[in-house]
């Protein structure tokens, strides 16, 4: 691709063509960014055109009105947008997919009105002319052939960098921070770091590209932070191929490119391009990237050689304290003052009716939910109320009653996403993971999409994958819902030899036969409260554990 | 990929260069004239205007010249805008029929600096004729020009003291109302009232509240041509007295058409013609020509951009054989053209002349009231 | 009395840009899908009505009320061509392709509509009348109030249809959960039609109503986007009554703030509130509704 680009750029374009060209690399440099914040991250970020129109006004001010070259301008309108990120991103990415859209539309609409209403400054609706070209190292860059060269060369260089991000650690982690934020906090890995780190990035792009932009057309005016450059930009990034950086490239040149081709419709040439901007999408609704994909399958990697992770020393004796734990939603007790203690190498079974509280005290304990009273000791370290990724890395790893597994990924992908927040690179990482699905009999899924797995083996892979974290007290919540006889024996088996190698397990389960045998000690919630707490053998007997189940009975 | 485009731009060039050449009559020149203008976006209305003015001056071109032309939309982006100068500039051309966008103007000077390609435009607003640029010629009175008339008028002839300004905040409306402010000042009055309206507002009896609440003498408006229907009929219908002097906007036939005849009457408008309102034989002629080619009413854009053209196309015929020829012709000639006589001041500025028309509330078409000649005045930038 | 005055005119802008964000709001929850050509169908439904009104004999008293039933159908009509060509084949696709079809059907639109109707600005006949009513001194505009009427009888009108039709519960089944609906034998395709042209009816709705007042060009869609999509995400995702509210709010900001305060910083207030509402209640005024799929 970069090279039919460049045989076009060298032997046909144009000056006409390469203007073109040159504005398609400005707009490939703003999607890219976007791919990260919106493509990896999901977050939809209506600011990112403002963050595009920041920059162009930096430079468009400090160029044509200050003076200022572009050595000084260009990193002003990189630090521009990056600053207003970081002020707005701590409020703003705690809100939810369509809020947070809202809220960074607001935001763009803020921007909007200040740059059309302080004329002083920004030369209000008019704009201001004049704006400097680009020069490097003493070259003032002429347009045409050069400037196509400068513009594409940062393409190039922040295409790389973009490329090398989202294929590395980082990248799979916002990844799974876009498909599953709860699942990637108990990973260990900082969503909400995460988040700001991808937003504040993605606002550097969209400058660097509106400084580009500027330079381009020699005039900054609202229209750089008008709402179609935003809707411009998406459509780039999923035309192209959502979170690829060779789709943000391939959308911008298409798009840029299309409505120039019917040109000489006059006044129909818009018609014609929604109609083919609405067949590529209905054709490659995965974006061009995605076609390609279809058409010329990548090779699958191949597999790496299992590693055993060189494991957290786990101490003998009690791992986990649980002290008085509490937690109401409205009026509701969801927990009242439980107490536990998770040994290590054993396993504990967590019993009660539906509703009792089992999953909240789990979600209490990964810090899923904010405990309104009590203390979760990990050695002497209180983690309650701690983030989710705290808990996580002080040794705490769980599974989820619904499992959820990236379903774009592999398992192999799905698994060492555990390891990414302790390993050195993506190649060790997976080399762990597959040492983790060995472990469980399960290696020979690795190169399988998790789409489409059926449920026993979709449970079998998220232990998997909480294995991989190594943990020292490792929650499962429920399960052997929906496995066989066969499967839960199976289960069992794994469950009796992970806790062998000295991991503390709290198995939440309704299944008295599978669960029974298992665990070595049984604690039973009704309503929150500690019902029964002993040897399982006591169970069956206990007449108030009898009462509470009722008519769901000892099964 | 390479041979689809090839395809594309042969169709293209086939469809859209196509030569017309008068049988028999010896060839006295070429001219080639793409006309840039914005066919889509909020400003589609007046730059469908300039496309019809322009067409139409080349469809009866001079005796002997040959026209070569091509449409192409700028949509409201300077970036389009340069680009489609990029397109026009591949080809020879001899000038441009340029967008009365004043940011879309400003971005395209240096480039046509460059190719040494004059541009002809209508637009109004924005320090176009400011950047030392030989190559712009300015086909209608700036807003220098219109607003110094448009003030007069309010304090001279209706001897008005205490003007209210509401205005866009557009470009068309931020530089109205920066040389409408110039104008007051110089006449020694004050506005009693000034306010910024967003173009998509779309009640406007907040603003129209608030002007009264001043107390002035008469609403004088910089608001675009659906705001200003809108903001005269909420006044005709709360039974407002204050006269109101218009900006442009009102004189085009689209804004009156939305309107009952009674709701305008007393409305003035500064323009700097209105065509519709005839005034002399050539002036009808062209009017009947623009009505039976487009099927729509002429404004003042439409006529300063056929002016315009035909002044172009009459240096061609003059033996004006290149684009630097041309430019010559437009900054050292004098055109008599339909709205006025058209002579560049040094800066490229064309135009000196502004009309007031007024509407009798029997009838949608205006009739000129005041006209004013020899008005020299210089469009600032924004920037004070 | 004026500000009575302003409160009806608000009123009236409020209600018919509740229209246009229950059409938003309806289709949303259906297909839990954007549908970002809303604004541009809005601008559809009103040059329709333009082009339709000379049309309709002229000996027949009140013109506009007795466009409103065909603009009604004629848009339901290209709502569910809208459905066909830019739902259906993408409906088990991410829906953010959804968002960018619709986009482009938007393109369409508004391109389409520039080529037939031109560039200028027009005005859709009156429901009733343009004139005014003098109430005691209350000058209103007639038109205002026949807004208010229509907007509130339609969104009646849907609230009934939800909740007390068999076809109302199918909708609402489809709307909650399709695997669901489908399970128990509701046809959820063409429930998803129905729910396509209903929206897009109450858009053309919109249309016609603010075409009279406020005018239509083709470019009038955008601004009518962004307002829809405000309300939506104020009143909270995917909640109808929430939606409404997002409206009125809006008109609030336009027509009553801006009363007092200009209107850039109104707008700009508007946006302000926005943001402290999203930090105060993140999941809008009346809580979310919608299914989350993105």
């Amino acid at each position: 691709m970069v090279a039919a680009l460049l045989a076009y750029a060298l032997l046909y374009a144009s000056p006409y063509g390469l203007r073109v060209l040159t504005v398609a690399g400005v707009y490939a440099l703003a999607a890219i960014g976007f791919q990260i914040v919106f493509g990896l991250g999901g977050a939809l970020s209506l600011a990112h055109g403002a963050f595009f129109g920041l920059g162009a006004y930096a430079t468009g001010i400090l160029g044509s009105q200050w003076g200022w070259g572009f050595a000084a301008t260009f990193p002003v309108s990189l630090l521009v947008p990056l600053l207003l990120a970081l002020l707005v991103g701590l409020p703003v990415l705690r809100l939810e997919s369509h809020y947070f859209a809202l809220a960074t539309l607001g935001i763009a609409q803020v921007v909007h009105l200040l740059a059309v209403n302080s004329p002083a400054l920004t030369g209000g609706a008019n704009g201001l002319p004049g704006v400097p070209g680009i020069v490097l190292f003493g070259w003032a860059v002429p347009r045409g052939l050069p400037l196509a060269a400068v513009v594409w060369g940062f393409v190039a260089l922040g295409g790389l960098l973009a490329w090398r991000l989202a294929r590395g650690r980082w990248g799979r982690a916002l990844t799974l921070v876009r498909d599953d934020p709860l699942a990637a906090g108990t990973l260990g890995l900082d969503v909400g770091g995460l988040r700001l780190a991808a937003f504040a990035l993605s606002a550097v792009y969209a400058g660097a590209a509106g400084a580009l932009a500027v330079h381009t057309q020699r005039v900054v005016s609202p229209e750089v932070l008008e709402f179609p450059v935003m809707v411009s930009v998406l459509t780039i990034a999923v035309v192209g191929g959502r979170g690829r950086v060779a789709g943000a490239i391939l959308g911008a040149v298409l798009l840029l490119h299309l409505p120039e081709w019917f040109r000489f419709l006059e006044r129909s040439y818009l018609i014609v391009y929604g109609v083919a901007l609405l067949a590529t999408i209905v054709l490659a609704p995965h974006g061009l990237t995605g076609l390609l994909d279809r058409l010329f399958p990548a090779r699958p990697a191949p597999l790496p050689k299992p590693e055993a992770p060189s494991g957290l020393a786990i101490a003998n004796g009690p791992l986990l304290r649980v002290e008085g734990l509490t937690k109401g939603f409205g009026g509701v007790r969801a927990v009242d003052g439980v107490s536990l203690t998770l040994k290590a190498g054993t396993i504990t079974g967590l019993i009660g009716p539906n509703g009792s509280g089992k999953t909240t005290l789990v979600n209490l304990i990964s810090g899923l939910e904010t405990p309104d009273g009590g203390r979760v000791l990990m050695g002497s370290a209180d983690l309650a109320g701690q983030r989710p990724d705290r808990i996580a890395r002080a040794g705490i790893a769980r599974t989820f009653q619904a499992v959820s597994l990236p379903e774009g990924a592999s398992v192999l992908a799905a698994v060492a996403a555990a390891r990414l927040e302790r390993d050195g690179s993506i190649a060790q990482a997976e080399a762990h993971a597959l040492w983790a699905l060995e472990r469980l009999g399960a290696a020979d899924l690795a190169a399988k999409p998790c789409a489409g797995l059926p449920a026993a083996l979709r449970r079998r892979v998220e232990l998997a994958r909480a294995l991989a974290r190594q943990p020292a007290v490792l929650l499962l919540d429920e399960p052997a819902a929906g496995l066989t006889d066969g499967e839960k024996a199976e289960l069992a088996g794994h469950l009796r030899a992970i806790a062998a190698t000295g991991t503390a397990l709290l198995v939440v389960e309704h299944d008295m036969g599978f669960l029974l045998p298992l665990a070595g000690h049984v604690l039973c919630l009704d309503q929150g409260r500690p019902l029964y707490e002993g040897p399982p053998e006591g169970v069956r007997s206990d007449p108030a554990v009898v009462a509470a189940y009722l008519g769901e009975g000892a099964r | 990929m390479r041979r689809f485009l090839s395809i594309l731009s042969a169709t293209a060039f086939s469809a859209v260069f196509s030569a017309t050449l008068l049988p028999g009559a010896a060839l006295a020149g070429e001219a080639s004239v793409p006309v840039l203008v914005p066919l889509t976006g909020f400003l589609s209305l007046e730059g469908t205007s300039q496309r019809n003015g322009a067409v139409l001056a080349l469809k009866d071109a001079p005796a002997g010249v040959a026209v070569r032309s091509e449409v192409i939309d700028t949509g409201t982006s300077p970036e389009a805008a340069v680009t489609a100068l990029e397109r026009a500039a591949g080809g020879k051309v001899t000038a441009v029929a340029a967008s009365m966008l004043g940011t879309q103007m400003l971005a395209m000077l240096p480039l046509a600096q460059d190719y040494g390609i004059p541009l002809v435009t209508v637009s109004g607003t924005a320090s176009i004729t400011e950047q030392n640029n030989p190559w712009v010629f300015r086909f209608f009175p700036g807003d220098a020009v219109t607003k110094e008339a448009h003030a007069r008028y309010v304090t001279e002839e209706l001897g008005k003291k205490r003007p209210a300004v509401i205005y866009q905040t557009t470009a068309y409306g931020q530089s109205g109302k920066a040389h409408l402010e110039q104008a007051f000042k110089t006449l020694g009055v004050e506005p009693v009232f000034e306010e910024g309206v967003d173009p998509a507002a779309k009640d406007l009896l907040p603003v129209l509240t608030k002007a009264l609440a001043a107390k002035p003498d008469v609403l004088v408006l910089h608001l675009h041509s659906g705001p200003t229907a809108l903001f005269i009929r909420q006044a005709a219908a709360n039974g407002v007295a204050v006269p109101i002097v218009a900006g442009s906007a009102m004189h085009q036939p689209s804004t009156a058409a939305l309107l009952e005849p009674a709701e305008l009457k007393g409305v003035c408008a500064e323009t700097a013609a209105s065509p519709i309102s005839g005034g002399s034989p050539e002036m009808e002629a062209f009017t009947a020509a623009y009505r039976a080619a487009f099927n729509a009413e002429p404004d003042a854009f439409a006529l300063g951009q056929y002016d315009s053209i035909r002044m172009v196309l009459a240096a061609v015929q003059g033996g004006a054989d290149s684009a630097e020829a041309v430019r010559k012709a437009l900054s050292g000639g004098t055109h008599q053209g339909l709205a006025m006589t058209y002579k560049s001041d040094g800066k490229g500025n064309m135009a000196h002349s502004a009309v007031i028309v007024c509407y009798d509330g029997a009838s949608r078409v205006p009739s000129i009231t005041k006209r004013y000649d020899n008005l020299t005045g210089v469009v600032t930038g924004m920037v004070k | 009395m004026i500000t009575l005055q302003l409160l009806v005119n608000g009123l009236a802008l409020g209600a018919a840009y509740a229209l246009v964000a229950l059409g938003f709001v309806l289709v949303l929850n259906a297909t839990a899908a954007v549908n970002f050509a809303q604004g541009d169908l809005v601008m559809a439904g009103g040059l329709l009505g333009v082009a339709l009104a000379p049309h309709l004999p002229g000996y027949l008293p009140l013109p506009g009320l007795l466009l409103l039933p065909v603009v009604l159908v004629l848009m339901a009509g290209l709502g569910l061509l809208l459905a066909v060509a830019a739902y259906l084949p993408l409906r088990r696709r991410p829906p953010v392709a959804v968002f960018i079809s619709t986009i482009a059907a938007g393109i369409i639109l508004q391109n389409g509509a520039s080529v037939l109707f031109g560039p200028e600005p027009r005005a859709a006949p009156p429901l009733l009348g343009g004139g005014t009513l003098d109430l005691g001194g209350l000058v209103v505009a007639e038109q205002s109030l026949a807004i208010i009427a229509v907007a509130a009888l339609l969104i009646a009108g849907q609230q009934w249809l939800f909740g007390r039709t068999q076809l109302g519960r199918r909708l609402r089944a489809t709307a909650q959960d399709p695997e669901m609906a489908r399970a128990c034998g509701v046809p959820v395709t063409a429930m998803i039609l129905i729910t396509f042209a209903l929206g897009t009816a109450f858009a053309g709705a919109a249309g016609l109503l603010l075409a009279n007042r406020y005018f239509v060009t083709p470019t009038a869609g955008g601004d009518l986007i962004l307002k829809a999509y405000i309300a939506v995400t104020i009143g909270g995702w995917g909640s109808v009554p929430g939606a409404v509210a997002g409206a009125l709010l809006i008109a609030l900001f336009e027509v009553g703030v801006s009363s007092v305060l200009s209107y850039p910083v109104a707008l700009g207030l508007l946006y302000a509130t926005l943001l402290v509402i999203l930090v105060a209640r993140p999941q809008g005024l009346f809580g979310e509704a919608a299914r989350r799929r993105a």
